[in-house]
């Protein structure tokens, strides 16, 4: 339990914010992380997607309340993070990076905590403005969420020690690979429900049969 | 017995019960939906605005009956003239439309009895001028009704001619063109517009004495950037036997008493059906919250229900309210002059207030007039209590009144608290009075963000007026906390004898 949770690698999260070269350096080489903690910052995360989506101030929020649905989204959400952290793995692998698929979990997962500490006083503040005075709500959110971008990016590069350059390119075939996983899975669902479609026939034909 | 009761008695009675029809919330039962759209384009069902309330038809007016009737027009003066086009013939309705005025068949041109052929549109100006589109003379006969209708008693005469509209000769017009007349309205000065037959370039407008001067609010093409795309790839041979992108003709145009034209057209995208004219022929019509002036927002579908709505008339009512007659779903759209969605109501069906080919709209005093073409009917609408509301508070509001409209929406809102037109309405009401809590209320009610955020600021600003004094001592005592907090922390370190950091 220890080894996930400790006050010192819960402090730690906090430190990567000003220190993301050093903290993901050492996150990959010095076991400082933890992917539990990672979870729990893409859960809130998720959780503060959310709360903007009800809870941000009318001024601001152009949502109709009643298609927002934390289940959903919160699936959506995880389910983009770990296509994202297993097709930057299954890039990285074979492009000398040194991240195993922990450490990209835990970068990608550390770098959302800009989006919450920016996210939740953002939603608290978009309450008491007006219609001139957005741009501070916007502002707020546009902060939380270059701040992620940055993290995320240098995140990647120091836990497969890369360089800026080859950094950018692996993502963009991270985003390759991600559409080949999709187009997997869908044809694997695919056939799977022709086999299953099959099987039901077959059974089907025999019931009315006997 | 009292098995056979369980068994067969009590059963048939349940069934009864759930088979039997839920009673009607509303008062009269119409043979239609009636249904308002909201902020996010969604459809919220409402009371009927509007009820049948009568079909005339030639028979029930003691003639024959009529045959492919095109367009209607009600007078300044209550009368109700009908273009008859199949019978060749306009007949002038009395006011309540339970008798024939006159029928006109013929008309006296410089000497000979000379009748019409298809006579399509029809308009009536104030001193009893009558303009009828003679669509297959190709020409547009102006006569003068003022010594007909003056006498008491029916009489035989024909009708004054004034002048005939024909052979358009201008510039702008090719050698061959021949003029087709459709619908036609004069404006006060006597302008004529016109819409005829295969003419793109817009309406046509004609001066009193009958000269044509100029088109009038041509409809904007629109290629959409996929067509431009694939544009690029064709031959020159596929381009040829592509469709040709020009713009549609208009439909339907009345005037409002201060001169702008209001003109109906086809949108394929159903965002913009209508347009008014400024004397200019720039189209100045204001768009509502959703900028949709098109009827129905687009229904999905491969059906012939499917698509954006036709429109084919548009009828200005009072207080800047015009009406679109939709031809697909026989449905008709009222919007207020900001071009907000009052109601709809409307729709394709033999029942009595259901149509099977609408081609025009007209408004009688605050009824709404449905000319049938196929049913060779005039149907005739008459605004419920819900209808009749929204009529007076949305031409309270155009006259400036808003708190005299305010008691109005209150009662609209007890037929359909989904109407976000009365929530603005009320708490517009409520901003000028100053309660700013109960105004922002109904303006988020009213999906107003603009008017909301102006209440919440001055609510805002009273609140913190109102509690200056809080805040500031509130502020004091953090301030001297913090101090103080500091200065203890100092005492502890320096009696620690410091803390080294790494």
């Amino acid at each position: 339990m220890n080894k996930f949770f400790s006050a010192e690698k819960f402090k730690y999260t906090f430190y990567l914010l000003s220190h993301p070269l050093d903290g993901f350096y050492e996150i990959r080489h010095r076991d400082r992380g933890s992917v539990p903690i990672a979870l729990i910052i893409v859960f809130l995360a998720g959780l503060t997607y959310t709360l903007n989506r009800i809870w941000a101030g009318f001024v601001v929020n152009d949502v109709n309340p009643r298609t927002v649905d934390l289940l959903s989204e919160m699936q959506g959400i995880f389910v983009v993070y770990f296509l994202f952290c297993v097709g930057n793995w299954s890039i990285t692998c074979l492009m000398n990076g040194e991240g195993r698929l922990k450490d990209i979990i835990m970068a990608v997962g550390y770098s959302l905590l800009p989006m919450i500490l920016c996210g939740l006083p953002a939603i608290l503040l978009s309450r008491f403005i007006a219609s001139d005075e957005e741009a501070f709500y916007y502002l707020i959110i546009f902060i939380g969420t270059a701040w992620t971008v940055i993290m995320m990016l240098l995140g990647i590069m120091t836990v497969h020690n890369y360089s800026l350059g080859k950094t950018l390119f692996t993502l963009f075939l991270t985003l390759i690979a991600i559409l080949i996983i999709i187009f997997v899975f869908m044809m694997l669902s695919t056939l799977l429900d022709q086999v299953f479609m099959f099987i039901r026939s077959i059974y089907l034909e025999l019931l009315f049969r006997g | 017995m009292k098995q056979l009761i369980l068994r067969t008695v009590l059963p048939i009675v349940l069934m009864l019960l759930i088979l039997s029809e839920p009673v009607s919330v509303c008062a009269a039962e119409v043979p239609y939906d009636s249904y308002n759209y909201d902020y996010w384009n969604k459809v919220v069902f409402t009371p009927a605005a509007y009820v049948p309330d009568d079909s005339i038809s030639g028979v029930s007016l003691g003639t024959t009956p009529f045959l492919n009737p095109q367009d209607i027009f009600v007078a300044q003066n209550g009368l109700v003239y009908l273009a008859d086009t199949g019978n060749n013939r306009v007949l002038i309705l009395s006011e309540d439309m339970k008798s024939i005025v006159k029928e006109i068949k013929e008309f006296d041109n410089q000497g000979t009895a000379d009748t019409f052929n298809a006579p399509y549109g029809v308009c009536a100006t104030a001193d009893n001028e009558l303009y009828i589109a003679d669509s297959q003379n190709n020409r547009i006969v102006v006569l003068d009704l003022s010594v007909l209708l003056g006498e008491t008693t029916a009489s035989e005469e024909t009708p004054e001619l004034v002048k005939i509209i024909e052979n358009p000769v201008s510039d702008v017009l090719e050698a061959d063109y021949v003029f087709t007349p459709l619908k036609v309205t004069v404006d006060y000065a006597g302008r004529v517009y016109v819409v005829a037959q295969f003419m793109f370039q817009g309406v046509m407008v004609f001066e009193k004495n009958g000269q044509f001067t100029s088109f009038f609010g041509t409809i904007p093409v629109k290629i959409s950037t996929i067509e431009k795309f694939w544009k690029k790839f064709k031959t020159k041979e596929q381009r040829e036997k592509s469709l040709m992108y020009i713009a549609t003709e208009y439909t339907g145009i009345d005037v409002d008493p201060s001169g702008f034209l209001y003109a109906s057209y086809i949108d394929s995208a159903g965002i913009q059906a209508v347009m008014r004219l400024n004397p200019n022929g720039q189209d100045v019509i204001k768009k509502g919250q959703n900028a949709n002036l098109g009827g129905d927002i687009w229904i999905d579908g491969m059906s012939e229900y499917s698509g954006p709505s036709r429109i084919i008339d548009v009828v200005y009512r009072d207080k800047g309210i015009y009406s679109l007659l939709d031809a697909k779903r026989g449905r008709i759209f009222t919007y207020d002059y900001e071009g907000n969605l009052l109601y709809i109501f409307g729709g394709i069906g033999t029942q009595e207030g259901t149509f099977v080919t609408p081609v025009a709209i007209e408004a009688n005093e605050n009824k709404i007039l449905v000319l049938d073409s196929y049913r060779a009917e005039i149907i005739s609408f008459t605004p419920s209590e819900y209808g009749t509301l929204i009529n007076d508070a949305v031409g309270l509001r155009y006259d400036g009144d808003e708190t005299l409209a305010v008691d109005k929406w209150n009662e609209v809102l007890k037929y359909n608290e989904n109407l976000e037109l009365a929530n603005v309405g009320i708490g517009k009401a409520y901003l000028t009075t100053g309660e700013y809590k109960l105004a922002m209320k109904y303006l988020k009610l009213g999906m107003s963000r603009q008017y909301y955020s102006i209440a919440y600021k001055r609510y805002r600003n009273e609140f913190l007026k109102a509690n200056l004094g809080y805040f500031m001592t509130g502020a004091l005592v953090l301030i001297a906390a913090w101090f103080v907090f500091k200065g203890l922390r100092r005492k502890n370190r320096k009696a620690k004898g410091g803390r080294s950091y790494e």
